[in-house]
This record gives structure tokens, C-alpha cells and sequence, in this order.
């Protein structure tokens, strides 16, 4: 077990800087998702981890130790490859064992590891099987057994779910997640998958061309996001942003529709502004006039899209509805759920 | 994709034709080689099954059996031409020699190149690339005058020692096979994922334990595809292997002095021909796999 601290780490590729000075402390124990799109530099920010990118400038220290020039295998950390990297011509046990026989443990005790991890993962009646003769989720649970193993002080997930499909996802999210409770093993998951990040990290980070735009935990970066770029990332479907200029009823989207305002907010008159609700806090009521464009029914809920002012907005309830398209409704914002933006610099007015 | 009836059966008689159109002529060979004299130059007709077949010509080529004793024995007299320079068993063992250690020498390079090629960055490794095929623009006889020179000056050719004769052909033909080998190996290594190296690295493992421990026994049927491919050039090979040595002589030179100024010994050069491509066919049988994949996949990248 171990913290992890990042400091100002910079990387470039040649001339291109990927990753500008990203500072970021994960606590002993912690399960930290570095959360993005493509290309927003997860990855490299992780193997920078890892050890397995050099880099450029700052300082990665693991356990108070500065590790930037500590070979990957002195690191003391364990890594999950989005695409297994499982040893083709070795069998599940030797897979897990490899580690072990490398650092020449006594025999024993490496029986004794891989078969308390196999136990864990589930994997004992395959122990003896090569890898292509697994299902991708037992292939995927051959590597994190290959990870624990070790016992490392860190676990590295690049992306390890994205090969599975969506339900044997949602399982081995939980599987995971489990995994984590019950060693309390540091852990940094880099995903891009926004539930994912919210149903498993203690600290969600988002990093948007190499800056982290907003980290904290699940929660707090749901319910309070720090600029725009959050805002939408996070939730599904994603929040409605209704770009208006603030007067004193509210905010004016169009000529004669207005959303209304909490009475306190530290918007100024007059300033431009982007309007935030999250479909559940738009429900169907007394509010502001909006055309129907489509209904998705969901079961539990019925998704609501409306055209509101020349802008569209998503509204969920769990009332039926029974509309047509181009019928007129009226939609009401929760108040205290609303998030005003400055629509110049796209951060929260707060 | 699914192709309507019509075009699957033209398809099928297409594939079948073609196999047919090369196939013949190796049967044809093979079936002259177990033919008497008698049916192999029937001069009325073509014959092809209705003939009492013999083994004759594998006895004196492989086994090194006297045609002049056989055909007394058969009670044909003295009636037949024959001196006792058709045993090949000795040209067999060369081939053998130079084929294995030029495959050797050939795949030792390969691997730690192909694999330096497929994972390491380092300057002017597009322009080895390059270079590699560039080697297979140039054919053999092109540089052929120059390399009796060679070899001849530096002792390996019109000497008596045998292992310079050895050493010699198989250096040229690990020569001739390097670059189509690391280009082989190349495409092998690059279907391994880098992340695999970068396991092993984590898990501890130095760059030649990776290198011998994990990605090398991953390419295993690559390197075995290659080999063959290697072996069977080494195998077929004739210009060189006439040119740059005297002291051996491989099974095609061998082969080759079958054709004497008394006449074609068709029988001999059938049988031993034949005899000679049945390693490769079997060879080639067992990497078939790994071979379609190395020559088509792998090389469509870069
Ligand atoms: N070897 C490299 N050379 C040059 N640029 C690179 C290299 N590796 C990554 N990059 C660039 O660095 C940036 C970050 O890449 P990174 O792989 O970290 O993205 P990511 O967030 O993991 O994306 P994804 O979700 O697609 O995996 C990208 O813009 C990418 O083009
Ligand atoms: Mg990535």
C-alpha cells in the first residue's frame, strides 16, 4: 500500500507537449479513475506510472520515494493491459506465477500465492488451461490475478473492460470493485467511460489535452462541475446546456423564453451565461413553453426531448407521458439544481 | 461475403484447375521415376498407369546399389551402359549438412534482428528496412563472377578441406536468406502486442528474459515457418552451390551431371528428384499455417 504523488509532470513527444504539469495526489488506498476522452493523454499519464514512458519534466513520487529514473519492475506496481497482454504460450498458472519465479521466490510459497489468487478470481478449474482457451472476462481476470499476485504497493488499469462486452462489463466492474474493498490496494483506473468512473472511484479525475479540467469524488463532480467541459462529460444523458443572457426573471434563451433562476445567484444582469439542468431536474410542470421533437420510453422512465426556444432539452420523468410529436408542454427546472456558466470562459459562476 | 451458387462453382472449378496445372508435372515426375525404361520411352504411345513399376531408380540413387549388378541379376546381360557414379547418398548428406547449418546460422541472425527491428527505436531503422529488400532486387548471378573471386581467394573454393566447402555455401546462403527471413520474423514479432514486452517488464523481467522467455517462444510457429522457407532455398539451390565450391556437391549439381554425354539417365533424375522433394513438401505441410499468415498478414504492414 502506498500514496502516489504527482508533481507539475510534464511529457513531450519530440516537440509536442502531451501532458502540461498535472498535479495530483492519490491517497494511500485509494481507487483514483482517470477519467477523459481519446487522446486526452490517460494513458501516458499512467504508464508515466508505470515506468514504462519517461518523463519530461516534474516528478512521480511513489511511497514518498521519487521513482522517475526506478526501472518498472523496482516500482512496485502491477499493471492491467486493456488487451490482457497474457503470455500466449504460457498456462493460466504460470501466467501468475511468472512474477514470482522471476524475483525466485521459494516454490511453495508461489504455489501457495497463485493458488489464494486464483481462488479470489475464481479461476482455480482453469489454472491449467492456456489463455485461448478462456472467455474474454477470464482472460481478464488471469491478468488482474497476474497483478495480485505480486502483492504491489499500486495497481495500474489502463482501459480494462473496453474489450468485453456490455454485460460481462457491468460484472466485472463489480468484480473489481470487490477486489479493491477487500485488499485496499492503491489503485489508478484509467477509463473513458464516464459510468464507470462514477460506480467505481473514490476520486474521480478529468482530464481534458492534458490538463486536468476537475477531480473530486464521484458525486461532487456530478453534482458540482467546474466548467462546462465537466458538466457535459459527466451523466448520461448529458446535462442540458441552454446558452441565454441573464434579465431580471431569469435567463433568456430566446425572445419570450425564459428559464427561470434561483433568487440568489451571482450572475450579473445582462451578462451571457449557459443555462445547466440535468434532465432529472426538468420535469414536465409549470415552467417554460417547449415543443416535443421525440419520447423514449426507458421503462422506469420516459426521456423527453423538446425543442425549447430553438435549442433542444432533454427531460426525464418517471410519470407516463402520453404526448405527440410537435405537442406543447411546459418544463420546470428544480432551482437548486441549476448550474450557471459563463459562456466566455465556460467556468462555473460561483 | 456469400457468392451465389454459380460463382462458387466457377470458383471451385478455377482452383481446381490450377492445382491440377502445377501438380501435373511433379506427379508426372514422380510417376516416371518407378517406370522401366521400357514405359518411359515407349515410342507409340504415351504410357501412363499400365506398366509393372520399379524401384530400381531409388536403389541406385539412395541406396547406392550397382545398376550394372541389378540388371545382370534381372538377367538382362551386360547390356546396359552403367558406371557407379549415380549413388547420391553422399550429395544427400552434403545437402543435409548445408541446408540445416545455413537455416541455423540464417534464423540466429534473423530473430535478434527482426526482433531489434520490431521493438526498439533507433536511427536509420526505415532505411534497414530498405536495404533489407533491396537485397532481393539483385539476382544471384549478378554478383556471382565477383564471389568465385571471393571465395577463392580467401580459401573456400578448389581447396581440399571439405568444412571451408561446408562453411562456404552455407555463409552464402544464410546470405541470400537474411533478408527475407528478418523481414518474416519482423512480421511475426510485430503481431505480438508491445504490451506483452511491457508486462514482462513489470513483472521483472530483463529485456533478454523477455526476449527468450515470452516474445521468442510466441513467434514459435513463425519461426518455424521461416526456417522452412530458409531451408528449402538452401535445399533447391543449384547456381551458387555449382559455382562456389568443388569439393560438395548438393543434390541439384548432383542431379545435374546426371545428363552425360551418353545420354539423359531420366530414371535417376526423376527418382532423385523426387526423393529431394519430399522434405520440403512435408516441411511445408507442417508450417502451412503459420506461412499464409507470415506471408500475407505481416507483410501488408509498413
Ligand atoms: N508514441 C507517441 N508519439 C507521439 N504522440 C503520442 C505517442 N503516444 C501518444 N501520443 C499522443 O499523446 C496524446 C495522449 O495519448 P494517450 O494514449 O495518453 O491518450 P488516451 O487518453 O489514453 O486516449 P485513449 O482513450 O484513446 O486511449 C495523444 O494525442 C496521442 O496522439
Ligand atoms: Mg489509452
Amino acid at each position: 500500500m502506498a500514496s502516489v504523488t504527482i508533481k507539475n509532470v510534464k511529457k513531450n513527444y519530440g516537440n509536442l507537449e502531451v501532458v502540461h504539469g498535472i498535479n495530483l495526489k492519490i491517497e494511500d488506498g485509494a481507487f483514483v479513475v482517470l477519467l477523459g476522452p481519446s487522446g486526452c493523454g490517460k494513458s501516458t499519464l499512467l504508464r508515466m506510472i508505470a515506468g514504462l514512458e519517461s518523463v519530461t519534466g516534474g516528478d512521480i513520487e511513489i511511497e514518498g520515494k521519487r521513482v522517475n529514473d526506478v526501472h518498472p519492475k523496482d516500482r512496485n506496481i502491477a499493471m492491467v493491459f486493456q488487451n490482457y497482454a497474457l503470455y500466449a504460450h504460457m498456462k493460466v498458472r504460470d501466467n501468475m506465477s511468472f512474477s514470482l519465479l522471476l524475483a525466485k521466490r521459494p516454490q511453495n510459497e508461489i504455489d501457495e500465492k497463485v493458488k489464494w489468487a486464483a481462488k479470489i478470481l475464481n479461476l482455480e478449474p482453469y489454472l491449467d488451461r492456456y489463455p485461448r482457451e478462456l472467455s474474454g472476462g477470464q482472460r481478464q481476470r488471469v491478468a488482474m490475478g497476474r497483478a495480485i499476485v505480486r502483492n504491489p504497493a499500486v495497481f495500474l488499469f489502463d482501459e480494462p473492460l473496453s474489450n468485453l462486452d456490455a454485460k460481462l462489463r457491468v460484472q466485472m466492474r463489480t468484480e473489481i470493485k470487490e477486489l479493491h474493498e477487500r485488499l485496499k490496494t492503491t489503485t489508478v483506473y484509467v477509463t473513458h467511460d464516464q459510468i464507470e468512473a462514477m460506480t467505481m472511484a473514490d476520486k474521480i479525475v478529468i482530464l481534458r489535452d492534458g490538463y486536468i479540467e476537475q477531480e473530486g469524488s464521484p458525486l461532487d463532480v456530478y453534482d458540482h462541475p467546474a466548467n462546462l467541459f465537466v458538466a457535459e462529460f459527466i451523466g448520461s444523458p448529458s446535462m442540458n446546456l441552454l446558452k441565454g443572457e441573464v434579465i431580471t426573471e431569469g435567463v433568456r434563451l430566446a425572445e419570450g423564453t425564459v428559464l427561470a433562476l434561483p433568487k440568489s445567484h451571482k450572475a450579473k444582469l445582462g451578462q451571457k451565461v449557459v443555462y445547466g439542468i440535468r434532465p432529472e431536474h426538468l420535469k414536465p410542470g409549470k415552467g417554460t413553453a417547449a415543443k416535443i421533437n421525440v419520447i423514449e420510453p426507458t421503462g422506469p422512465e420516459m426521456h423527453i426531448y423538446a425543442d425549447m426556444g430553438g435549442q433542444e432539452v432533454c427531460s426525464i420523468t418517471s410519470e407516463r407521458v402520453h404526448l405527440a410529436r410537435g405537442a406543447d408542454l411546459q418544463l420546470a427546472p428544480q432551482l437548486d439544481r441549476v448550474h450557471l456558466f459563463d459562456a466566455e470562459t465556460g467556468k462555473v459562476i460561483a | 461475403m456469400e457468392q451465389s451458387l454459380p460463382v462458387r462453382i466457377l470458383r471451385d472449378i478455377a482452383a481446381v484447375f490450377v492445382t491440377a496445372l502445377f501438380m501435373f508435372p511433379i506427379l508426372w515426375w514422380a510417376l516416371a521415376s518407378i517406370k522401366p525404361i521400357s514405359a518411359m520411352f515407349d515410342k507409340d504411345r504415351v504410357v501412363f498407369f499400365d506398366f509393372v513399376p520399379t524401384l530400381i531408380n531409388y536403389g541406385v540413387t539412395l541406396l547406392g546399389m550397382s545398376r550394372s549388378q541389378l540388371a545382370i541379376d534381372a538377367g538382362l546381360g551386360m547390356g546396359v551402359a552403367g558406371t557407379e557414379a549415380y549413388d547420391s547418398r553422399r550429395a544427400i548428406f552434403d545437402s543435409v549438412i548445408v541446408a540445416i547449418g545455413s537455416t541455423t546460422i540464417t534464423m540466429m541472425l534473423a530473430v535478434f534482428a527482426a526482433y531489434a527491428l520490431s521493438r526498439m527505436a533507433f536511427k536509420g531503422r526505415e532505411g534497414f528496412l530498405n536495404w533489407v529488400l533491396g537485397q532481393r532486387f539483385m539476382p544471384p548471378i549478378a554478383i556471382l563472377i565477383p564471389l568465385v573471386a571471393i571465395y577463392k581467394t580467401v580459401g573456400m573454393r578448389d581447396t581440399d578441406n571439405l568444412i571451408m566447402g561446408y562453411i562456404g555455401l552455407m555463409m552464402i546462403y544464410a546470405l541470400m536468406n537474411l533478408p527475407i527471413a528478418v523481414l518474416l520474423m519482423k512480421s511475426f514479432f510485430d503481431d505480438v502486442p508491445k504490451d506483452v514486452d511491457e508486462a514482462a517488464m513489470i513483472d521483472g523481467a530483463t529485456r533478454w528474459q523477455t526476449f527468450r522467455k515470452i516474445v521468442v517462444p510466441m513467434v514459435r510457429g513463425g519461426v518455424a515457418a521461416s526456417a522452412v522457407l530458409c531451408f528449402i532455398f538452401a535445399w533447391t539451390e543449384f547456381l551458387l552451390s555449382l559455382f562456389l565450391t568443388t569439393d560438395i556437391r548438393t543434390v541439384p549439381v548432383k542431379i545435374q551431371t546426371f545428363v552425360t554425354s551418353t545420354g539423359n539417365e531420366w530414371g535417376f533424375i526423376s527418382a532423385l528428384g523426387t526423393a529431394a522433394a519430399i522434405p520440403s513438401f512435408i516441411f511445408i505441410l507442417l508450417v502451412q499455417r503459420h506461412l499464409v499468415r507470415g506471408l500475407t498478414l505481416g507483410s501488408l504492414k509498413e
